[in-house]
């Protein structure tokens, strides 16, 4: 056994040559990583850099950590959620040298107490999905944080934790919000999630969208692609927002826009994307349609309320990603992947050219943690990185972009 | 006895036959009438579909209304487990996704020994290998209903040349398949299919979808549905003509393949793809197949000429074509839905399925007054399901007024 295999803990190093065919796909299908981090990444920046990756561990993620790695980082990696973990990519990353903590379906236990490893290893720089290292590095390890050179995070939900602990007086070091970079938010949040989760809820209960009531609850860029690629397979869609400007994007967009109760009553599937908890919650449960389907792509496993469902209904496991659950007064539903995010845990996660461009904002992110001084709190991704990422992108498709004419204003 | 691949699968099989069962309302209703009015008992039917859940559950409601059913289908369209969990029913099942082509013809020889009286077939197989190799099982065959585009095709052949000996039902031709099965049951799984497969994105990619079919206006529709640039290669100046109406880019396949990140081939026809349209394909580029045949381009030949065949993800193949030049093919270049997927929405079996078995239904009672060739079903039979699903899902239509009745059989002028 090598010492990274005697550090990390993973389900099967066995699965390597698996976990090893899923990464080369994606190694394949990202010439924007590959490029920026041929050109950026190799300055010996991230040299000897402790560098702890936590998204959800799939072959996309797998190859920004052995990016990174090359580039000359001590990587760590770990789970940002237990349920969308896939053992094959990270026994390839043991076997690549990464270190790893993580397995598919951990218990909540075995999840802290990967994250935990992973905070042990004092961590310069965390590249990081809802904030999840950063906020258990501050709360268990703030004898670390010291260490801590700078975050880059992932997430809509993420940002809103980091911006809470900056409120708070805590973030006591740079936190780069990634997801608002735009070649991160326009791209991964709305066409990455909105194909991704459709087709996921597709493949995982084999019904068709057409003429089918989606009903899309939350209308941020995620809401909006999930719309979107709903009515794209012949679907209605009702949109449920609390926030006026919007829900007035839905109406003008050609979308129903409805109370949550409204729109339950005739919807054939329910779609979640509020990156809050409790989005469809106990008290709507009497709304549902007898046969509707559930699925949560927002960040929280919670938006969902799992425990009322299970504390009202009786549940029955119809097909593998499929609960049912049964209503005393004979109605039914369908909860897909446990109410996970239903693309990565019933999936594979966005497409690989999504991840190619979202992590190269997060790769960039990380090298400009490690070069450059920045202020402590909240902090932009730099405009012209963006740029530079988008115009690589084009680049790479054979993209030419016109030129300003004209004498100007 | 039934030949599958192993008995010990059929608890996932039936668990995917059963939710298959909850979303077929229609076929539930036609299944009613059928133990009711007993039509189907006794009778012998052969089923011939790729076997999965919802073609299980098409044998299996008619097994429960009473018929000796049998079901076989060859290859890669084959779900192991839906077969096993349909054996498991007493549904006599001869398929295997493995199989051979000696076996193939074996299940075939199995099926006509079991002398059906009704053949509900795909792509004319079964009545293609009783006309050449056992006529005599046509003397009690009272005909066949066929599912595919493909097999009606085959079936016309058959009877131009005069060879058809039993009455055929098109009910493939019947506009509550076609319109929905072929257009978007097609569309969506071949689609979902290829995305699931490949993991890749589809917004701002170009797809060329060669044939403008029910099938291909499907695929083409679901593929702007997610964000894809379309382009329709045709040889039909009518169906082209459609194609640029409904805002396609229409080219010819050659051209189109050089430009193509994704090529889906949905023409019914052999050599869709050939030599030379291949040759243009771009590195990186992604084929797959969603026609009613399987050779719609030559798997075969491509991997004699690849220098370098590896599978790079589950049902995703690579094949290097030239040291700097590689294409992806899915699913084998079977029908990916089915290959690489598990077929159509069960919704959109449940509207085909119904109509099969009313087919069924038909033949058995009528089909001595039909002479040997390709009919349609009645309108009434047609409009049944559509009516049944409408009602379904709770949606009413208008009725025709007495004086529009009137004024629309009529012919002299109004005043």
């Amino acid at each position: 056994m090598t010492s990274v295999e005697t550090r990390s803990r993973i389900a099967d190093i066995s699965l390597a040559p698996l976990g090893e065919q899923r990464i080369a796909w994606v190694a394949r299908h990202s010439p924007v990583l590959a490029r920026l981090a041929r050109e950026r990444l190799s300055d010996g920046a991230l040299g000897g850099r402790r560098v702890a990756v936590v998204v959800h561990l799939e072959a996309k993620t797998a190859y920004l950590a052995t990016l990174l790695a090359a580039a000359g980082a001590e990587v760590v990696v770990a789970a940002s959620n237990a349920g969308t973990t896939q053992d094959s990519v990270c026994s390839a990353l043991v076997q690549r040298g990464i270190e790893v903590h993580a397995t598919h379906g951990a218990s909540s236990d075995e999840f802290e107490a990967d994250l935990l490893a992973a905070a042990d290893v004092g961590p310069e720089i965390i590249v990081d999905d809802g904030a999840e290292l950063t906020a258990r590095l501050l709360e268990h390890r703030p004898d670390r944080v010291e260490e801590l050179v700078g975050v880059t995070e992932e997430t809509t939900t993420g940002v809103a934790r980091l911006r809470a602990l900056e409120s708070a007086g805590k973030l006591t070091f740079p936190a780069i919000a990634a997801n608002d970079a735009a070649c991160k938010h326009l791209f991964d949040n709305r066409y990455g999630t909105g194909q991704t989760t459709l087709s996921a809820i597709l493949r995982l209960t084999n019904m068709s969208a057409a003429g089918k009531n989606v009903c899309v609850v939350g209308y941020g860029f995620v809401g909006r692609g999930l719309a979107q690629y709903a009515e794209g397979l012949g679907a209605r869609v009702a949109v449920v927002e609390v926030d006026p400007v919007s829900a007035l994007e839905a109406h003008i967009e050609g979308h129903r826009v409805a109370r949550l109760e409204d729109a339950l009553s005739d919807a054939d599937i329910v779609i979640t994307a509020t990156g809050r908890t409790g989005a469809l919650a106990r008290d709507v449960f009497a709304q549902l349609k007898d046969g509707a389907v559930l699925a949560n792509a927002g960040h929280h496993d919670r938006e969902i309320d799992v425990e009322g469902l299970e504390a009202e209904a009786e549940d029955t496991e119809m097909r593998p990603g499929v609960t049912r659950f049964a209503f005393g007064d004979g109605r039914r539903c369908y909860l897909l992947s446990e109410g996970r995010l239903v693309n990565i845990a019933g999936a594979d996660g966005h497409p690989v050219e999504i991840m190619d461009l979202s992590f190269s904002v997060q790769a960039l992110a990380a090298h400009h943690l490690a070069s450059t001084e920045l202020p402590h709190g909240v902090q932009e991704f730099p405009a012209e990185l963006d740029r530079e990422i988008a115009r690589t992108k084009l680049a790479t498709l054979g993209v030419v972009l016109d030129e300003t004419r004209g004498g100007g204003l | 006895m039934s030949i599958v691949e192993d008995p010990s699968l059929a608890p996932r099989g039936k668990q995917k036959i059963e939710w298959a069962s909850l979303w077929m309302p229609v076929l539930e209703r036609v299944r009613q009438e059928l133990v009711e009015d007993g039509s189907v008992r006794g009778r012998r039917i052969a089923v011939i579909l790729p076997v999965e859940p919802k073609t299980a559950y098409l044998a299996l409601m008619l097994s429960e209304a009473g018929a000796n059913v049998a079901v076989a289908f060859p290859g890669a369209m084959v779900q192991d487990d839906v077969a096993a969990g349909l054996a498991a029913r007493g549904v006599e099942v001869f398929a295997r996704r493995a199989s051979t082509p000696e076996e193939e013809r074996e299940y075939f020889e199995q099926i006509l020994s079991r002398r059906p009286e009704v053949v509900i077939d795909d792509r004319a197989d079964v009545i293609r290998f009783a006309h050449t190799t056992h006529p005599e099982v046509l003397e009690t065959l009272l005909g066949a209903s066929e599912e595919t585009t493909s097999g009606v095709v085959a079936l016309r052949a058959m009877e131009n040349e005069g060879l058809l000996r039993v009455p055929c039902i098109a009910a493939n031709d019947s506009r509550s398949k076609y319109l929905f099965d072929n257009r978007y049951g097609s569309g969506q799984s071949t689609i979902a299919a290829v995305l699931d497969s490949t993991n890749l994105l589809l917004a701002g990619k170009t797809v060329l979808v060669v044939g403008y079919g029910w099938v291909g206006k499907g695929v083409a529709l679901r593929a702007r549905g997610m964000r894809a640039r379309v382009i329709v290669s045709e040889v039909d100046p009518f169906a082209a003509l459609e194609a640029y109406h409904d805002g396609y880019q229409v080219m010819p396949a050659a051209g189109a393949c050089a430009v193509a990140d994704f090529v889906m081939t949905a023409t019914g026809c052999r050599g869709a793809l050939g030599e030379s349209e291949i040759a243009h394909l771009k590195d990186g580029a992604v084929l797959a197949n969603t026609g009613g045949i399987d050779d719609e381009f030559d798997m075969e030949r491509l991997r004699e000429q690849a220098i370098e065949i590896r599978e790079v993800r589950p049902n995703v193949v690579e094949l290097r074509l030239a040291e700097d030049r590689s294409i992806f093919v899915v699913g084998d270049g079977k029908c990916v839905n089915l290959s690489a997927g598990e077929g159509h929405a069960i919704e959109i079996m449940d509207l085909t399925f119904a109509l099969q078995a009313l087919s069924a239904r038909y033949l058995l009672l009528h089909a001595h007054e039909l002479a040997p060739g390709v009919h349609m079903l009645p309108r009434e039979i047609d409009e049944q399901v559509v009516r049944t699903k409408l009602d379904v899902l709770g949606l009413r239509i208008d009725t025709l007024t007495s004086e529009q009745e009137a004024f629309l059989t009529s012919w002299e002028v109004p005043v």
